[in-house]
């Protein structure tokens, strides 16, 4: 990468330490093209700067696609039309601050937007209703900017107390939003504020290196609305700043969407969208075989496989941080003994849990929460692999040499009653007899609170986890010993200094050699076992093109097409 | 009078009281085709039930995870299912937990039933009235809605479910009892045990139980067949027998959703197993109803 | 005649309250906890508690009562949306397919009815009889399950869900309802024929029918003029106790079918112990019940000529 030395270094003028440090990374070749447009994108650097700092390193100005993403067009961009999409029905009210579920944040998204758009496809932050931001110096503070000439669909201009509102709204307890998952311990109400009429600054409550994240698309409740809105009533305006605006929203049965005229950006191509929403997955993939419909928003691997082996349809799969845990009492015996609980990981076959319940659509995970979808994941340790006699002999040095008996609480929720069979099964390859019991979520999670939830107090308990754009959540809540979602009891203080640590961290080199710690930690100690990590999914029908679609279950339209 | 009371059942249950269950009843039973049927069904999968593991070509249990949702073949007759299961082993192990649970749950029912019907055939007046509104409450709960909602609160376990249909059958069968008591109570040789000064529980259970045995068998064997029905349909719906066991009802459940990705063996076989057993039971019930009637 | 449905209805309206009565206490025994319903799993407890008490969890139980009762049908916690359009609409569907259930089964019970008295005794009224009789107790996802593997993934005759897509026109819903409706008919088939048939030989049997004959009227002709009315009576009667099992098939086949009716919005409320939804629906089946039992004694008075004479009188 000695060429173009000299276009490098006047690149690296007036450039922040931060960014001279990535640009220095990425031309010793610490940092591939990938991770260096994701990083410098998260701390502001523009799309056009970092293409010219790649051109001068010797690679190409394109930015790359997604494994698997379908940007490739296969016909002439053809305007007009309606979309159908299929989508599991919200689950409740669409209510910005309280929703939780699949269904309805993939209408959020639809006429609502965020500061920054994680994209899955190009795998970078991009500049959304906020043109640029950047923290100060130990990473408590972030400025943003906000991009002008935006206008709600009611008309009403957008201006930082609109978004002053939206994240004090959001960061409230007293609203019980479910937002407070990313923001609780990060942000406060009164942390939010208004720079000028185009600039907000987010004071936090410790240094956060990810904060970006937390205010962007991955963040799915924080799309900006006018100041003053009653969030209750959203749904009947479905106000926001997008490229389509409602047409209607019928509870239950479907809605559609038609392009806003005042959209910042580029108009939607198409002439509106509809969507029909179903009950459950089943019924979903049957519409699109029925061809009712396009486009399937978002699916799971599991019970998917009518589609997903046929030639017929394009399927998009992105990396995701969706995984199943599978946590061991470490206060109750045998599990005291990580020896015991590494067995109970040497005897799980991952690769073929992958192979026949998610069809393939999805990668092996080792036993810590970093993964493919996490920039900051230490790829150099090694993947723990299904291993009997390693398991036999591990349990006969804990004293069991004949295995033991135990039990397992899971929900009824996608492939997981699956799954937990093939871990029974595994387990007792090695010995371990364990009885399980299948229950429905209510059932299950009960109060969500230790000593109320079969979830928090089983002896074994497998549960699932949605996709999110950073670890910090996975790291802190179910692991840390202040943790609340912590049902494996896992109390280490080493740990738990590391996860502090690397939350403040601010570049991703830091964050790689904390995350590269915590990863030999927890295998050392193997709380929790991580069978695998599943792709986001979106089908549709060949001649649909443009699809954007998020591992979180968002899908952007904008770019959306049906060519003849 | 309303529609609902009119004890249509009570007429079948009347005609069989007169008849006594001898070794006459048996050798009928053993001459007709429907009865031979019937038991050659039942019996081949009672055989299934307790020799099931040493039958099985493989474990219902093991997984195969690179051999899933293979079509039948010479390896696999029945094909295997999504966790590579082979799906023969499971139909055969699978008449297990139904051939043990719906026999308990109607056992149940039935003795209970006995004992209400007893009660309130005999001591008519004020007791019958009201144990027969209870009754009559009862008849009006469909099974299965409130199966669904007695087990989705209770919880899911073969203890719970065993009661909770017997105690729907319960009523059905006292009404069946009951008319048949209604009958023998007039007749002399109870008058004559009540002059002999013997006690009223001596009379119903000595006495009048003997005697309106047959229909309490039809009526077992009847409500067998809807005992199976009912704890099929529960565990199809998620509320009965509960995983790893490869009870065929279960297997439908979890692997109806791929049928439309062609994978048809992973519940025809269940289906047709499920259809061969109630369809025996029903044979069987009705040659009964039939010898016992003559 | 005015009188006695008078009187009916006022017996069916007494009955409703005590009900309703009966639901709500059910709903209070069976343990829930709405706000954790609402909020999901991973909310935090305090707000859950709060939630609660804005429902007036802790108010007593009468006030609660009056609440529900005032408020009927309420919110469901699952959807939190009101229950009313929800429920109508399901109901309408569940409607739909049960009388597309019973314009099929009605007619084949009387005539497979019909035809067994006629041949009473010979081995066609065995036959019928028994495979009634079978019918009855093969469980409808059985019979649904082999359905759909012959007739929709095998042959592809039909669709494999219930549901047509929105906006479809009528002849197109009663294509995908087609499926489904077999296991109804199917349970419901041996009953109505084995009334049909006690009817039918008892209305043979009877003076007038033997009069007739002797007076040289045609067989066909005496059937369908008077055996066929007085085989009806029993027949009604079986229609309206079968409700139950309409309603317990109707659970099944709309879960294996995949289709929005009542059936599956209960069993959907009782797994996911949404209890005002849950309330909302056995109230709901409760009242059909009661107006299917209120229309068959109605009809079957009409149909009578002793009770009409003597309501008259």
């Amino acid at each position: 990468m000695s060429r173009g030395n000299s276009e490098l270094d006047r690149l690296r003028e007036g450039r922040t330490e931060l960014e001279n440090h990535y640009i220095d990374e990425l031309a010793s070749g610490n940092l591939n093209r990938r991770d260096f447009l994701r990083r410098g994108s998260m701390i502001g650097m523009s799309t056009p700067l970092l293409g010219a700092i790649l051109a001068a390193c010797g690679s190409s100005s394109k930015s790359t696609s997604a494994a698997g993403g379908s940007t490739t067009s296969s016909g002439p961009v053809t305007k007009g039309g309606t979309l159908r999409i299929g989508a599991v029905a919200p689950a409740a009210a669409v209510n910005p601050l309280t929703v939780s579920d699949a269904g309805g944040l993939l209408m959020l998204n639809q006429t609502g937007e965020f500061l920054i758009f994680d994209s899955n496809l190009k795998l970078e932050l991009q500049p959304m209703l906020a043109l640029s931001w950047s923290p100060n110096t130990d990473g408590s503070v972030w400025t943003f900017k906000l991009r002008p000439n935006v206008t709600f669909h009611n008309g009403a201009a957008m201006t930082a107390d609109d978004v002053v509102y939206t994240f004090q709204q959001l960061s409230d307890p007293k609203n019980a939003s479910n937002a407070l998952s990313a923001f609780v311990g990060v942000l406060t109400p009164s942390g939010v504020q208004k720079v000028d009429a185009m600039t907000v600054a987010f004071h936090l409550e410790a240094p956060n290196g990810n904060f970006p994240y937390l205010v962007s698309s991955d963040n799915y409740n924080a799309i900006i609305v006018p100041k003053g809105t009653d969030f209750t009533k959203w749904q009947s305006t479905f106000v926001g700043t997008g490229a389509f605006k409602l047409g209607k929203y019928t509870q239950g049965a479907g809605a559609s969407f038609v392009p806003n005229p005042n959209y910042w950006g580029a108009k939607a191509l198409l002439d509106s969208t509809t969507f029909n929403f179903y009950m459950s997955q089943a019924p979903l993939i049957l519409a699109l075989q029925g061809n009712s419909v396009d486009v399937i928003a978002q699916f799971t691997p599991a019970g998917a496989a009518a589609i997903l082996n046929s030639p017929s349809y394009k399927i998009i799969s992105l990396p995701s941080a969706n995984h199943r845990e599978l946590s061991m009492r470490n206060d109750i015996a045998p599990f005291t003994d990580p020896r015991v609980r590494q067995a109970v990981a040497y005897t799980l076959d991952r690769v073929g849990a992958v192979a026949a319940l998610l069809s393939g659509k999805g990668s092996v995970a080792n036993d810590y929460p970093f993964g493919p979808r996490f920039k900051s994941t230490d790829t150099s340790v090694p993947q723990r692999a299904q291993n009997i006699s390693m398991a036999k002999q591990l349990l006969a040095a804990a004293g069991h040499p004949s295995g033991f008996s135990t039990t397992l609480k899971t929900e009824i929720y996608q492939e997981i009653p699956q799954l937990a069979q093939v871990i029974v099964e595994d387990a007792a390859k090695a010995g371990i007899k364990i009885s399980p019991t299948i229950e429905t979520q209510t059932l299950y999670y009960g109060k969500s609170t230790f000593g109320n939830s079969d979830w928090l107090d089983g002896t074994m308990s497998l549960v699932d986890y949605g996709d999110r754009g950073v670890p910090n959540v996975y790291l802190t809540a179910p692991l840390t010993s202040a943790g609340t979602w912590n049902a494996a009891r896992f109390h280490n203080k080493t740990y738990d200094n590391l996860v502090k640590q690397y939350v403040a961290a601010l570049d991703l080199a830091t964050q790689k050699t904390i995350a590269g710690k915590i990863q030999n930690l927890l295998l050392q100690e193997t709380p929790v076992v991580y069978p695998y990590w599943i792709d986001g999914l979106t089908a549709s029908t060949p001649n649909v093109n443009g699809l954007n679609p998020t591992s979180i279950a968002q899908l952007y339209l904008n770019t959306a097409y049906k060519s003849a | 009078m309303s529609i609902a009371e009119i004890p249509i059942e009570d007429a079948a249950a009347i005609q069989a009281g007169r008849h006594e269950v001898g070794s006459e009843v048996f050798r009928q039973l053993v001459r007709s085709p429907t009865f031979l049927i019937g038991a050659f069904i039942l019996l081949v999968w009672i055989i299934c039930a307790i020799f099931g593991s040493s039958i099985a070509p493989h474990s219902p249990f093991a997984q195969n995870l690179e051999g899933i949702n293979q079509a039948p073949s010479s390896a696999h007759l029945f094909g295997t299912d999504q966790l590579g299961r082979d799906m023969l082993s499971r139909v055969i192990v699978g008449s297990r937990d139904i051939l043990i649970i719906a026999p308990l749950a109607t056992l149940l029912g039935t003795v209970l039933g006995t004992v209400v019907g007893l009660v309130m055939g005999y001591f008519r007046g004020i007791v019958d009235d009201v144990l027969g509104r209870f009754v009559e409450a009862f008849l009006a709960l469909p099974v299965v809605v409130t199966g669904v909602i007695a087990l989705s609160t209770l919880g899911r376990s073969n203890l719970v479910l065993i009661v909770v249909i017997g105690l729907l059958f319960t009523p059905l069968i006292a009404r069946t009892v009951r008319a048949a008591v209604l009958l023998e109570r007039e007749l002399d040789y109870v008058a004559a045990a009540r002059l002999r000064g013997e006690r009223s529980p001596y009379i119903m259970f000595v006495e009048i139980l003997p005697n309106v045995f047959a229909p309490i068998m039809v009526e077992f064997t009847v409500r067998l067949a809807y005992a199976i029905f009912a704890i099929l349909t529960l565990t199809f719906l998620g509320l009965g027998v509960q995983p790893p066991s490869p009870d065929w009802a279960l297997d439908i459940s979890a692997n109806y959703g791929v049928v439309p990705a062609g994978y048809w063996w992973e519940v025809l076989f269940d289906a047709l197993a499920i259809a061969t057993l109630v369809v025996s039971i029903t044979l069987i019930s009705d040659s009964v109803q039939g010898a016992i009637e003559g | 005649m005015v009188r006695f449905i008078l009187k009916r209805l006022g017996f069916a309206l007494i009955t409703l309250w005590i009900l309703s009565v009966i639901v709500f206490l059910l709903g209070q025994v069976l343990p829930s906890d709405p706000g954790r319903s609402i909020l999901g799993p991973l909310a935090a407890p305090s707000a859950v508690r709060a939630l609660d008490h804005q429902l007036g969890v802790d108010k007593p139980i009468l006030t609660q009562y009056w609440h529900w009762i005032s408020n009927f049908p309420g919110t469901s916690n699952q959807y939190q949306a009101p229950i009313g359009p929800i429920l109508t609409s399901a109901l309408g569907r569940s409607l739909k397919l049960a009388i597309f259930a019973f314009i099929i089964v009605v007619p084949l019970g009387i005539f497979g009815g019909v035809v067994s008295a006629l041949n009473a005794g010979n081995p066609v009224d065995r036959t019928i009889s028994v495979v009634g009789q079978t019918l009855l107790t093969v469980p409808e996802f059985v019979s649904g399950i082999v359905l759909l593997v012959v007739f929709a993934v095998a042959l592809g005759w039909l669709p494999v869900t219930a549901t047509a897509p929105p906006g479809s026109g009528f002849f197109t819903q009663l294509k995908y309802l087609i499926l489904p409706v077999i296991p109804l008919v199917m349970i419901l088939f041996g009953y109505i024929a084995r009334m049909a048939r006690v009817g039918t030989i008892e209305a043979l049997d009877s003076d007038y029918a033997r009069t007739a004959t002797l007076k040289g009227l045609p067989r066909g002709v005496m059937i369908r003029r008077h055996v066929l009315r007085n085989s009806l009576l029993p027949t009604i009667t079986v229609i309206a106790t079968q409700t139950g099992y309409l309603i317990g098939g109707l659970v099944v086949v709309e879960v294996l079918f995949r289709y929005q009716g009542i059936g599956s919005l209960i069993y959907n409320a009782a797994t996911q112990h949404d209890i005002p939804m849950l309330e909302a629906c056995v109230l709901t089946i409760g009242v059909v019940y009661m107006l299917v039992t209120l229309f068959a004694d109605i009809l079957f008075s009409l149909l009578n000529p002793r009770i009409r004479l003597k309501a008259a009188e």
